[in-house]
C-alpha cells in the first residue's frame, strides 16, 4: 500500500539546540506509529512539523505522493493532516456540537447556523465512533475524557486521512484509556493513517504497528511491532544515553548533618505517603515524567499549596510551612520551571528582581538608597558573572541562562540553604547549561542543600549525590551510587519491572 | 570593574530619558504654554500659573493616590465617590453644629475606610479590582445621596485655609500637592513598601513567591490611597465651600487619564510619579488655555478626550513597532 505521509530525513534546531537531526518516517493508511521518547526528545518536534506549525531546517514531507519542503496549517488541514495536542482547544461554554463544528460551521449561504443539521452530523459522527455523548451538552460539564472523545470527534469531521495524537491518555484512568484505545484502533480499521504519542509503554506495545525511538533528537530505532514484538526493556533501553553534558560533579558521600527531613508527606488524603531527607551539602536530584507530581510536592512544600498530612523537619526542629514566606523564613528557596511567568517580573530591572524577599535582611528601617541597592547586587551580577550592560536593564532582554541566573542571584543574597531548582536548564543553551551546572555544584560545595527536579537525566546523573525517582506522585525508587544511571531512571520513571513488564494499568 | 555598572547605569538612564514619555509630556508642555501665551499673554503670567496648579491640585493628588494603585497592578474607580461622600459628611456635621476639627479628622478617615473595605474586598475575593471598585463606586455615592438627601450642604464659611489660603503668595492647595507629588515619587523610588508594590505589579507571583503577603500589601496600598482621597477631598471642599454628593463625579476617569498620559500603564510596574504628574499638568494646561481663549467648555471637554487619546496612542507606538 502507497503510504499515506512520508517524512525524510527531516531536521530542525532552535537557538541553542538541535531537535531534530534527521528523522524518517512514513505512514500507511490503517496504520497506527507509535514514537516514544524521553521528555524534549523531539516527539513533538516531529508532530507539529508535520501538522505544519513549524518548518524544518531540511528534509521533505510527502504526503499522497506529492513532496513538500514544509507544511503549513492550513495546507496540512487540506491534504487531511488532524493534529490533537494535549492543550485544550475546545470552547467550554459552547456545545459538544458546536465544537466539533467550530471553524467549518454548517450554515446557509447567509452565514446563518444551521443548529439542527448541526446536531445531526455530530450525532452522526459520535455513533460513527460508537461513542454516546449528548452532542447538545455544553463542553464544560464533560469529564476530561469526555472532552478528549470530543478533540477527536472534531477531528474526524475533518474526515483526515493521518491523525496525530500526542499524549491522548495523559490525564485518564484505566477504563478511560481503554476507550480511547478501542477508538483509536477502530479508526485505523476504518483506513485512517494514526501517529501516536505517549509517555504509557504498556499503551504503546498494545496498539502499535511501529514503534519509532526518538532520543535526543535522533531517530534511534523504527520497530515494526506486530512482526518483531518488542518489549518493555528494549524500549527503555533504546530511550536511554542521552547526549551527556561537559559538567561532571564528583559525588560526596551523602552522611552529615540532616538539613531537611519530610515525613509521611501527603497532598491528598489518596496519595502514598512521601518521605524524603536532605542532607547539608547534598545535591538531591528528583527525576520522574512530566506530570508525575514531582512539581507538585515541592510546590506543596514551599507553601504553595496545603498538604494534606505530614510532618517538615529542618535541622532537627518541626516547622509549618504555610506560605512561601514561612518556606523562605526557613531557608528554603525555590526556583520554578517558568522562568518567564513565575521566576521573574520580565519588565522589571535586574535589581530588582534580585532584591525582592532581602529587602528587609539588607536595609533597616523605612527607606533604601537605590546606590546601596545597586552595590549589593553588583557583587553578584559579577560573581555569577552575569551578562547584562548595567543593573537597570529589564530583565526580559537577557538571556535565558542570564536570566536564571539573577533568579539564582535572588536566592543567593536571600541566603537560603535549601534551594529547590526545577528544571533549571530548560530553554537554556549548551554553554549556558554547563555553567548552571558549575554553579549548582559551587552551591554544594559551599555546605547548601539543593535539591534538582529535572527532566533531563543526565543533569541529574552529572550533578547529583542521590536521585528518588517519581511516578503518578510518589516516589518508587531511590537510586544511590552504582545504581544512578539513565537506564534504571527511566525504567523506574516509566513504570518497568526487571522483568521487562508493566507494573501497572492493564 | 567596580564602578563600572554604575557609571554605565548613570550614562545610560540620561541616555534613555530623552526617548521616555516624560520627555515627550515636557516638549508637549512646553510648546503648548507658549501657544497659549502667544495668544494671550495673560496666560504666562505668575497669577494665571499658579490658579492652574490650584485648579489641579485636587486633581493631581487623586491622580497620585491612581499612580500607587496602577502600578501595583490594580486600579480604584470609586475614589470620586469617595470625595462626595467624605464632602458631603463634613459639611453635614459643620450644618449640625459639631466643630470643625472633628469633621475634618472624620471626613479625612472616611476615605481611608473606603479603601480599606475595597482593598479587603479585592484582595480576599481576588475579584478584578476594576470590577469591584466600579461597584463600590455606586456605594459610596448612594450613602452619600442618603446622608445628604440630595441636597446642597454648605461649610457656612468654615475650614477655607486648605482650599483658599496662601502661604508667602503660594496657595496652600499647591504646597500640599507638591508635597504629595514628591512624597510619593520616593514612596515608590526609596521605600520598602513602594518597592513591593512596583514588583507586585511586575509579577503578582514572583511577589508571592518572594516571601510578600500581597494580600496584606493590597490591602495597605488601597487604604493608604484612600487617605490621599481624603486629603484631596479636604483640599475640594475647603476651596468650594459647600458640596453636593456627585462634587466628585469624574475625578476616578480623569485621574485614570492622567496618569496613563503620564506613562503609567494598566498592567501595572510601569510609570513614574513624574509622569503621571505631568500628565496632569498637560490637563490641567489645556483647560485654563482654552478657558483665557474664551474656548466653549463643550468644546474643551471634546479636546480633552483628544488629548488623552493621542497620548495614549503615541505611547503605544514604539510597543507597535517593536511587535
Amino acid at each position: 500500500m502507497q503510504p499515506v505521509i512520508v517524512a525524510e530525513k527531516v531536521t530542525k534546531s532552535f537557538p541553542g539546540v538541535q531537535a531534530l537531526k534527521g528523522v524518517s518516517l512514513a505512514l500507511s493508511p490503517g496504520e497506527i506509529h507509535c514514537v516514544v521518547g524521553e521528555n524534549g526528545a523531539g516527539k513533538s518536534t516531529l508532530i507539529k512539523i508535520l501538522s505544519g506549525f513549524l518548518r524544518p531546517d531540511s528534509g521533505t514531507i510527502a504526503v499522497n505522493g506529492r513532496t513538500f519542503p514544509y507544511l503549513t496549517p492550513h495546507v496540512a488541514q487540506s491534504l487531511g493532516i488532524q493534529a490533537i495536542y494535549q492543550e485544550n482547544i475546545l470552547v467550554p461554554q459552547m456545545s459538544v456540537a458546536e465544537n466539533i463544528f467550530a471553524g467549518c460551521e454548517i450554515a446557509s449561504r447567509l452565514g446563518i447556523v444551521n443548529h439542527r443539521e448541526t446536531l445531526r452530523r455530530a450525532r452522526t459522527i459520535m455513533d460513527s465512533l460508537g461513542v454516546t455523548l449528548p452532542v447538545e451538552e455544553r463542553v464544560e460539564n464533560l469529564s476530561v475524557a469526555e472532552q478528549q472523545l470530543v478533540k477527536i470527534a472534531r477531528a474526524i469531521a475533518f474526515e483526515p486521512r493521518v491523525l496525530i495524537l500526542d499524549e491522548p491518555t495523559a490525564m485518564f484512568n484505566v477504563k478511560e484509556t481503554r476507550m480511547v484505545l478501542g477508538l483509536v484502533e477502530s479508526l485505523a480499521q476504518r483506513g485512517i493513517g494514526i501517529i501516536y504519542i505517549s509517555h504509557r509503554l504498556e499503551e504503546i506495545l498494545t496498539i502499535a504497528h511501529y514503534i519509532t525511538v526518538l532520543r535526543d533528537g535522533s531517530q534511534v530505532a523504527c520497530h515494526h511491532h506486530r512482526m518483531e514484538r518488542v518489549d518493555m526493556n528494549t524500549l527503555t533501553r533504546e530511550m536511554a544515553g542521552k547526549a551527556v553534558s561537559a559538567f561532571q560533579r564528583s559525588k560526596a558521600s551523602i552522611e552529615g548533618e540532616v538539613i531537611l527531613e519530610v515525613r509521611d508527606f501527603r497532598l491528598t488524603p489518596q496519595d502514598d505517603p512521601l518521605s524524603l531527607v536532605l542532607h547539608r551539602g547534598e545535591i538531591l536530584g528528583i527525576a520522574g515524567l512530566i506530570g508525575s507530581g514531582r512539581t507538585e510536592i515541592f510546590q506543596t512544600l514551599f507553601g504553595l499549596w496545603k498538604k494534606w498530612s505530614g510532618e517538615v523537619w529542618i535541622k532537627e526542629k518541626r516547622v509549618s510551612l504555610h506560605s512561601p514566606q514561612d518556606a523562605i523564613r526557613h531557608g528554603l528557596g525555590y526556583i520554578t520551571e517558568d522562568r518567564q511567568r513565575t521566576g521573574l517580573a520580565l519588565g522589571l530591572s535586574v535589581a530588582k528582581n534580585v532584591t525582592i524577599p532581602s529587602l528587609d535582611d539588607q536595609f533597616q528601617g523605612f527607606f533604601f538608597p537605590l546606590r546601596e541597592e545597586y552595590r549589593i547586587v553588583e557583587k553578584y551580577v559579577e560573581g555569577l558573572d552575569i551578562k547584562t550592560p548595567s543593573l537597570e536593564q529589564e530583565v526580559r532582554f537577557l538571556s535565558g541562562g542570564n536570566q536564571q541566573k539573577v533568579i539564582l542571584a535572588r536566592w543567593l543574597l536571600k541566603d537560603a540553604e535549601i534551594i529547590i531548582f526545577d528544571e533549571p536548564t530548560i530553554g537554556i543553551d549548551v554553554n549556558a547549561k554547563g555553567e548552571i551546572h558549575r554553579l549548582i555544584a559551587d552551591l554544594a560545595r559551599q555546605g547548601k542543600s539543593v535539591i534538582l527536579i529535572s527532566s533531563e537525566n543526565p543533569e541529574l546523573l552529572a550533578l547529583c549525590d542521590r536521585i528518588l525517582v517519581v511516578r503518578h506522585g510518589k516516589v518508587v525508587r531511590e537510586l544511590v551510587g552504582e545504581e544512578m544511571n539513565e537506564e534504571n531512571i527511566i525504567s523506574s520513571a516509566f513504570g518497568v519491572t526487571s522483568d521487562g513488564d508493566s507494573s501497572s494499568i492493564f | 570593574m567596580e564602578t563600572h555598572l554604575l557609571e554605565d547605569f548613570a550614562k545610560r538612564k540620561r541616555a534613555k530619558f530623552f526617548r521616555q514619555q516624560t520627555f515627550f509630556l515636557v516638549m508637549v508642555i512646553i510648546v503648548l504654554s507658549a501657544l497659549f501665551g502667544f495668544l494671550n499673554p495673560r496666560f504666562l503670567s505668575q497669577g494665571n500659573l499658579l490658579a492652574v496648579f490650584q485648579q489641579i491640585a485636587v486633581l493631581g493628588i487623586a491622580t497620585m493616590s491612581m499612580t500607587l494603585l496602577l502600578i501595583s497592578g490594580g486600579i480604584d474607580l470609586s475614589i470620586g465617590s469617595m470625595i462626595g461622600l467624605s464632602g458631603v459628611v463634613i459639611c453635614k456635621m459643620v450644618m449640625g453644629g459639631y466643630a470643625t476639627l472633628p469633621a475634618v479628622v472624620i471626613g479625612f478617615l472616611l476615605p481611608v475606610g473606603c479603601g480599606l473595605v475595597n482593598g479587603i474586598i479585592v484582595s480576599k475575593s481576588k475579584c478584578i479590582p476594576l470590577i469591584v471598585t466600579l461597584g463600590m463606586n455606586y456605594v459610596y455615592y448612594g450613602l452619600a445621596l442618603v446622608i445628604s438627601q440630595g441636597l446642597f450642604l454648605s461649610l457656612k464659611g468654615k475650614f477655607t485655609f486648605l482650599g483658599r489660603g496662601r502661604l508667602g503668595g503660594v496657595p496652600i492647595s499647591v504646597v500640599v500637592l507638591f508635597v504629595v507629588v514628591i512624597a510619593i515619587h520616593f514612596l515608590l523610588r526609596n521605600t520598602k513598601f513602594g518597592r513591593r508594590l512596583v514588583v507586585m505589579g511586575g509579577n503578582e507571583q514572583v511577589a508571592f513567591l518572594s516571601g510578600i503577603n500581597v494580600d496584606r500589601l493590597k490591602i495597605a496600598n488601597y487604604t493608604f490611597s484612600g487617605a490621599l482621597i481624603g486629603l484631596a477631598s479636604l483640599v475640594l471642599v475647603s476651596r468650594l465651600g459647600n458640596i453636593l454628593a456627585n462634587a466628585g463625579e469624574g475625578y476616578e476617569l480623569r485621574a485614570l487619564a492622567s496618569a496613563i498620559i503620564g506613562g503609567v500603564t494598566f498592567e501595572g510596574g510601569r510609570g513614574s510619579v513624574l509622569g503621571a504628574f505631568l500628565g496632569v499638568v498637560l490637563l490641567g494646561i489645556v483647560q485654563n488655555g482654552l478657558n483665557i481663549l474664551n474656548v466653549s467648555s463643550y468644546f474643551q471637554t471634546f479636546t480633552i478626550g483628544l488629548i488623552i487619546v493621542i497620548a495614549v496612542v503615541v505611547s503605544n507606538l514604539e510597543k507597535v513597532r517593536k511587535t
